[in-house]
């Protein structure tokens, strides 16, 4: 039962086994592979950046970062045999995950307060991919604000594990978590994500501890 | 299976990330708990609604990043000149630009695209290939270390016409003991023609080697006004220094000091200890010894 966890299916095999060709073809200096990352990934590391940072601005300086870290490193840095072996997603995922929380780090009086910081749309806004009818965008509206308040471990697990669609095995080479206590924290941060949702005004910010 | 376990399992259930035996325990418990199915519904409806929290960047990095990792190339005479910012990055003789883009991203680690060469590039390019000489070439060291810095600046001081060994340019770039690690940044100049390395041979007398060829260097040097017939002649005879019996100053054969000397002044020394016995002091110029 115990070791049972890791022979499940695993949702990111296709996707690794793509993430190596493309690896390889950046390592070659082929014309127009970059682009081809940059087109495949750039949208979900954003989307990560900013669930994560909670601010245009800064997301899309990490991404920027973090491409051209990766480009250097897949050029420069990696070998070919490296290159062809590497989980292309979860390692990108990686890399803007530093890269936030450094940023997180050097700025962290002023992400005290996350509904003061959060930004108002104007810049980077969250897209709603359908439904154009008010009571839905109210409550796409009031599901932004909870995430908003969320500690930023569950958010960022969120947005690994349900808009981006991760499997266990890729989160857990992202965060550097096993597989059986992310579980566990998914499902904690799906609660926190419920209890925020049910009593928005009371609430200054979630203080549970993950 | 308790409440507290298949809670944490029902995300993994729902997109089939657990193991059959789990996936059958899990099950089960579901269908005996109404409170477990409960939780589950939930998450499903979380999940789905999460997903409608998409968000984009409001313009692509593409442009961006693309601009620091692609540099452009042209072809000028035989050769591929790969530049960017105004600067040549490379030069190089293949029969196929795939062969340039290959060692290019070996070096620079970035992808090459045709592009047009700036006008003041072109014509340094053809100037070098003809022997003209560049006085001042505009290259790209960004990438090169401190040593390899200094080797390329002390290249570009050796005149046209003329030829220094390789132990000369370990000296001028600071590190006289380092002669051969300086021999093979020379061999490796990305450069070649705008940073003369062709204009450096070994002590030992002849052309020596070069990244075109020995027939091409000679033919380069020729081109420049070097007598390299007359060079091969004095290495033969270990000859590695002209003295001028009127000044009493030595030089480097080529030096253009030397070559005014008279038939008759001409003294020929085979090392500097020995023409500073005979009382002559290194020229100023090409020094041929540390000043």
């Amino acid at each position: 039962m115990k070791n049972s966890w890791t022979v499940g299916e695993l949702a990111g095999e296709p996707d690794r086994r793509e993430g190596g060709d493309l690896a390889v073809a950046v390592h070659r200096c082929e014309p127009g592979a970059f682009e081809r990352l940059i087109d495949r990934f750039e949208q979900p590391l954003f989307g990560y950046a900013h669930g994560i940072l909670q601010n245009a601005f800064d997301a899309q300086e990490v991404v920027q970062d973090a491409m051209m870290r990766a480009h250097k490193a897949l050029t420069r840095q990696y070998d070919e045999a490296r290159c062809a072996a590497l989980a292309l997603r979860p390692w990108l995922f990686k890399t803007v995950r530093n890269l936030c929380l450094n940023k997180r780090r050097s700025k962290r009086s002023s992400l005290e307060q996350p509904l003061e910081t959060f930004d108002d749309g104007r810049i980077g806004p969250f897209v709603s991919l359908e439904g154009s009818d008010l009571e839905r965008k109210e409550e796409i509206e009031l599901l932004r604000r909870a995430m908003a308040l969320l500690p930023v471990d569950a958010r960022e697990l969120i947005v690994l594990r349900f808009m981006e669609e991760m499997s266990y095995a890729e989160i857990a080479k992202t965060v550097g978590q096993s597989e059986a206590a992310l579980r566990g924290k998914v499902f904690r941060s799906l609660k926190l994500l419920r209890d925020a949702l049910e009593k928005p005004a009371t609430q200054k910010g979630v203080a549970y501890a993950m | 299976m308790q409440c507290r376990t298949v809670l944490t399992r029902i995300d993994a259930l729902r997109t089939r990330e657990l193991a059959s035996i789990e996936k059958t325990a899990v099950e089960q418990h579901l269908l005996t708990c109404y409170s477990c199915v409960e939780s589950q519904a939930d998450v499903v409806d979380l999940a789905d609604a999460i997903k409608s929290l998409a968000v984009v960047p409001e313009r692509s990095c593409r442009e961006a990043v693309k601009e620091q990792i692609a540099d452009s190339f042209d072809r000028v005479g035989d050769a591929w000149v790969a530049f960017s910012n105004g600067r040549i990055r490379m030069i190089a003789e293949a029969e196929s630009i795939d062969d340039v883009r290959e060692a290019y991203a070996k070096k620079h680690g970035r992808v090459l695209e045709p592009g047009t060469i700036p006008e003041p590039l072109r014509r340094q390019v053809e100037a070098a290939v003809n022997g003209e000489g560049v006085a001042t070439p505009k290259v790209d060291l960004d990438a090169a270390n401190d040593l390899e810095h200094d080797v390329m600046q002390t290249l570009v001081r050796i005149p046209r016409g003329e030829v220094r060994t390789y132990a000369w340019v370990a000296r001028q770039a600071g590190r006289p003991r380092a002669v051969r690690a300086v021999a093979s940044i020379i061999a490796r100049n990305a450069v070649p023609y705008v940073v003369p390395c062709h204009r450096v041979v070994p002590s030992s007398g002849g052309v020596g080697n070069y990244i075109f060829g020995s027939a091409t260097k000679r033919a380069l040097l020729e081109r420049e006004g070097v007598n390299v017939d007359e060079l091969d002649a004095l290495a033969r005879e270990h000859v590695r220094y002209i003295g001028s019996r009127t000044t009493h100053i030595f030089c480097f054969p080529t030096c253009r000091d030397a070559k005014r000397i008279q038939e008759k002044n001409r003294m020929p020394f085979r090392d500097a200890d020995d023409a500073m016995e005979h009382g002559y002091r290194p020229c100023r110029h090409c020094q041929p010894v540390a000043a």
